[in-house]
């Protein structure tokens, strides 16, 4: 792993700061909605008190506040009808589509299983509607044309019965002598006595047939009414029959024994005061029929703008998955006494009241911890870069110094004052001693064959001397191994000061423009008679390749290199002189089959005193040879490598040469 | 009369197995350790040839000192250089001090009594009339092997001894190429390819002191030298 992706990695620790702060702002959330659930419940509190007594506020009640008996309120009797609020008046057609689907509204009755029927009610603008299902496996309409009071000819027939505003008991009754509109009428007793029907034009509807018996659509004003409502049927098989009566009237005179149970008209009004967007508000009675209701629960919008995108980012980590309930509270309203219960004070507040708090300053805080993760994070990755280009300036220094001959003279970061700049300063040193050394090592073999130039003329001087003497003939061998023995040690010190010599010579070398091609063609054509043993392929190519130089280096680098191959290739193997050219570099190569150059050697192949091939032969080598290929290659500006033949089975060793103008 | 050789050696074994050599030819020798030895010692006689060491004792460059001395003392004596030495700085310095020859010790001592025969038979060509039997003519380049003298278009060209044998061995044959070793063999000495090359040069060198369109020695890549009319 890189100095670098450990240095991120690092930083990418700072990003436990959101991660953190997430955590906070849960636990600030949970903090939050408790606080907000105590606000609430104080709300409702000061609503419910505010409520405190007002019947006249809850219900409606026209005969003033003390004709409502509370009581009956809160015990919420069997016929009592508490009617809906209608989100718009039904269209009175005898259908039941466009009123609320929900059974539990329904108030039912019955007689027995055959005979029951149910009261839907509602309200809307002033205006009681009513929907009445009532089964009857035989419905029977009024004879059409005859007297709505025959006796023979009456069919099935509803009747409503109604305290007015005054407090008087009334009754209407709706008939129908076939599916339609109807219009209610009530019973007058006339001037003699007798019985009139008289229409209601007030209250009207339509009556419809339904397959398990038929349905009635009425609508009543409200100002009609005042507090005791009831619905009856007159259930007749026959027409002119006896009916059988049942509902919420009494059967006998038809008074009225329920009440119409509904808020009072300013109720909403009242709480719509208090209404507040996210907040809803709800008034019900004991029994929890929803009186009143404000509702601005969707109204949240008006809270704040909506959340930016960010925002709702950070919420996807933060919430836990699911909904956010709303909060409620819910306080019961009593009346003056304080005995009884008359409604019940439902207070919900919508989560994104608090969660919009919460998200402000969520997003606040994880903008200011991500920037920070971020500027954490890139100041790291930047420190790292920095570091590892340092350390890569140290590592390129430390291996160039290694492999180049010259001195490193400027070590890269020895000014600095870190930890790594003592590091530089102490490979410096150290580098600046193995330069030294090296060198001394360099020159060694130089001083060495001068040092030991003036012993061997003693010996070989003497040995010239004792030719001259009586040798008696058993001494001779060993006067001519002594002779033997100190020739060869003249060739190694030949051999040794011969790098020496190379940069005597390259220092005193005159440059001329030359031609390689038929100097190495020349060479090849010698060494072919040099070396009969080996074969010699020279690729060179058709035209002049010029170069500025000394030639009688190149051909003394090129003996250098025909010397290395000869000495690692079989006899009567070939030995490919290549002379190529390059954008700017005439290429030389020498290839040889025999031994693959051991491993890790091509860097050191070239260095003066590199000795770690075994030449065939038994003459001295000093690894001078290469270290003189190199030395001239760069005095003609090129350089020299060598690498082992593609394949295996032999090498190759390159100079390239600059080529001018 | 015997002719005189002076040593100017300060390792006593090297000087001593010369003077043994030297002796044996039939010489007469004188040793010498340091300069000023040397010095006093020609005062009084000058030697036939002087054989020095550049380091002397503690003057690392007494030789040329020495030789230069001499050189005003005589200007024909015969004078080699043989040291440990073989940088081309000291043989140019040498030789530029009218030394005859510069040699390395590591020459044998047969090798070093031919060029000091050689050198005499040269002295006492000096002395007579010429003979027209000795000239070696090739174009403008005149050779006397036996004065041992270079002339191109009629223009002396001082040559040390090697150098004249390596000229001789080149234009002996014109045309034919001379390897390395031939060219050594010649001058009667065992020198490296890179001592053999700066011969050449200097050879070139000198001719072109005389005539700068000089261009008769041919360098043949791989092989040698050659001399070309």
């Amino acid at each position: 792993m890189s100095l670098r992706l450990k240095l991120l990695l690092l930083g990418l620790l700072t990003l436990v700061l959101p991660w953190a702060g997430c955590r906070y702002a849960r636990e600030m959330e949970s903090a939050l909605r408790e606080g907000e659930q105590t606000s609430l419940e104080s709300v409702a509190e000061t609503l419910a008190t505010s409520l405190e007594g007002r019947v006249d506020l809850l219900y409606r009640a026209p005969t003033g506040p003390d004709a409502v008996d509370t009581a009956a309120l809160s015990k919420s009797g069997p016929y009592d009808l508490r009617p809906v609020a209608l989100a718009a008046a039904p269209l009175l057609d005898g259908y039941s589509e466009d009123w609320p689907h929900d059974p539990s509204v329904w108030a039912w009755y019955e007689k027995n299983a055959a005979h029951r029927f149910g009261v839907l009610t509602g309200v809307y603008e002033r205006v009681l509607f009513l929907l009445l299902d009532v089964r009857d496996a035989h419905p029977v309409f009024d004879a059409p044309g005859a007297s709505p009071l025959d006796p023979h000819s009456l069919g099935d027939r509803v009747w409503l019965g109604f305290q007015d505003p005054a407090g008087g008991e009334r009754q209407v009754f709706v008939a129908a002598s076939g599916p339609g509109a109807v219009t209610a009428r009530y019973v007058e007793s006339g001037e003699y006595g007798q019985r009139l029907a008289q229409l209601e034009p007030r209250i009207r509807g339509v009556w419809q047939l339904t397959p398990g018996g038929y349905r009635v659509e009425l609508r009543v004003p409200l100002s009609m009414l005042g507090a005791g409502f009831g619905v009856l049927v007159d259930d007749r098989d026959a027409r002119g029959g006896e009916p059988l009566s049942y509902g919420s009237l009494h059967p006998d005179d038809l008074r009225t024994l329920g009440h119409l149970i509904m808020a009072s008209p300013d109720l909403t009004t009242y709480l719509a005061q208090f209404s507040q967007p996210g907040l809803r508000l709800a008034v019900t009675t004991p029994a929890g029929q929803v009186l009143a209701r404000v509702d601005a629960l969707k109204r949240v919008a008006e809270l704040a703008p909506a959340p930016p995108l960010i925002a709702r980012l950070y919420r996807r980590f933060v919430d836990q998955p699911g909904t956010q309930p709303p909060i409620e509270a819910r306080v019961a309203v009593y009346d003056r006494e304080h005995h009884n219960v008359i409604g019940e004070l439902e207070v919900t507040q919508t989560p994104d009241r608090w969660l919009r708090l919460r998200d402000r300053a969520l997003t606040r805080m994880l903008n200011f911890t991500l920037a920070t993760s971020i500027v954490v994070v890139i100041a790291m990755f930047a420190f790292a870069a920095w570091l590892a280009l340092r350390l890569s300036r140290l590592r390129q220094a430390s291996e160039s110094a290694l492999t180049r001959t010259g001195l490193v003279t400027s070590f890269p970061d020895t000014g600095a004052r870190d930890e790594l700049g003592d590091v530089a300063r102490s490979f410096s040193r150290l580098l600046g001693r193995l330069n030294e050394y090296t060198g001394y090592l360099r020159t060694l073999a130089g001083k060495l064959a001068h040092e030991i130039r003036t012993p061997l003329t003693i010996v070989r001087s003497s040995l010239d001397n004792l030719e001259a003497e009586q040798v008696p003939a058993s001494a001779r061998a060993y006067l001519d191994r002594a002779r033997h023995g100190s020739e060869r040690l003249n060739a190694i010190l030949l051999a040794m000061g011969a790098a020496t010599r190379v940069e005597e010579a390259i220092g005193g070398a005159e440059r001329t423009r030359f031609d390689l091609v038929p100097l190495i063609g020349s060479a090849v054509a010698a060494y072919r008679s040099a070396f009969p043993e080996r074969r010699f392929s020279g690729e060179l190519p058709a035209g002049p390749v010029t170069l500025e130089g000394a030639p009688d280096l190149i051909v003394q680098m090129l003996d250098k290199l025909i010397e290395n191959a000869v000495d690692f290739s079989p006899p009567g193997s070939t030995i490919t002189v290549r002379l190529g050219l390059e954008p700017g570099a005439a290429v030389l190569e020498v290839e040889n089959p025999g031994p693959p150059l051991p491993a890790g050697a091509p860097g050191h192949l070239f260095e003066s005193l590199w000795q770690s091939r075994t030449g065939g032969d038994n003459r001295p080598h000093f690894g001078l040879g290469l270290y003189i290929v190199r030395l001239i290659a760069e005095f003609h500006g090129g350089s020299a490598s060598a690498g082992d033949l593609p394949g295996g089975g032999g090498a190759r060793f390159s100079v390239r040469l600059a080529l001018t103008g | 009369m015997k002719r005189l050789i002076a040593i100017v050696e300060d390792e006593a074994a090297i000087r001593d197995n010369y003077a043994a050599a030297f002796t044996r030819e039939g010489y007469a020798v004188r040793t010498y350790a340091n300069r000023a030895q040397a010095m006093s010692a020609f005062a009084a006689r000058l030697p036939d040839l002087a054989v020095i060491d550049i380091s002397l004792e503690d003057e690392p460059e007494g030789g040329f000192e020495l030789c230069r001395q001499l050189r005003a003392l005589s200007p024909v004596l015969p004078i080699i250089f043989l040291t440990a030495r073989d940088s081309e700085l000291d043989a140019v310095s040498g030789l530029r001090l009218g030394a005859d020859d510069f040699l390395t010790k590591d020459l044998s001592l047969a090798h070093l009594s031919a060029r000091v025969n050689a050198l005499f038979r040269r002295v006492e060509a000096l002395r007579k009339p010429e003979q027209a039997g000795d000239i070696l003519q090739r174009g403008p380049l005149t050779l006397d092997t036996e004065r041992m003298q270079a002339q191109w278009d009629g223009k002396v060209v001082l040559l040390s001894l090697t150098e004249f044998w390596i000229v001789h061995a080149l234009a002996h044959h014109p045309g034919h190429v001379r390897n390395r070793q031939q060219l050594m063999d010649a001058a009667n000495v065992v020198l490296d390819d890179n001592t053999i090359t700066s011969h050449v040069k200097r050879i070139r060198r000198k001719f072109q002191g005389v005539d700068p369109q000089f261009d008769a020695v041919q360098t043949v890549y791989g092989m040698g030298y050659r001399w070309v009319e």
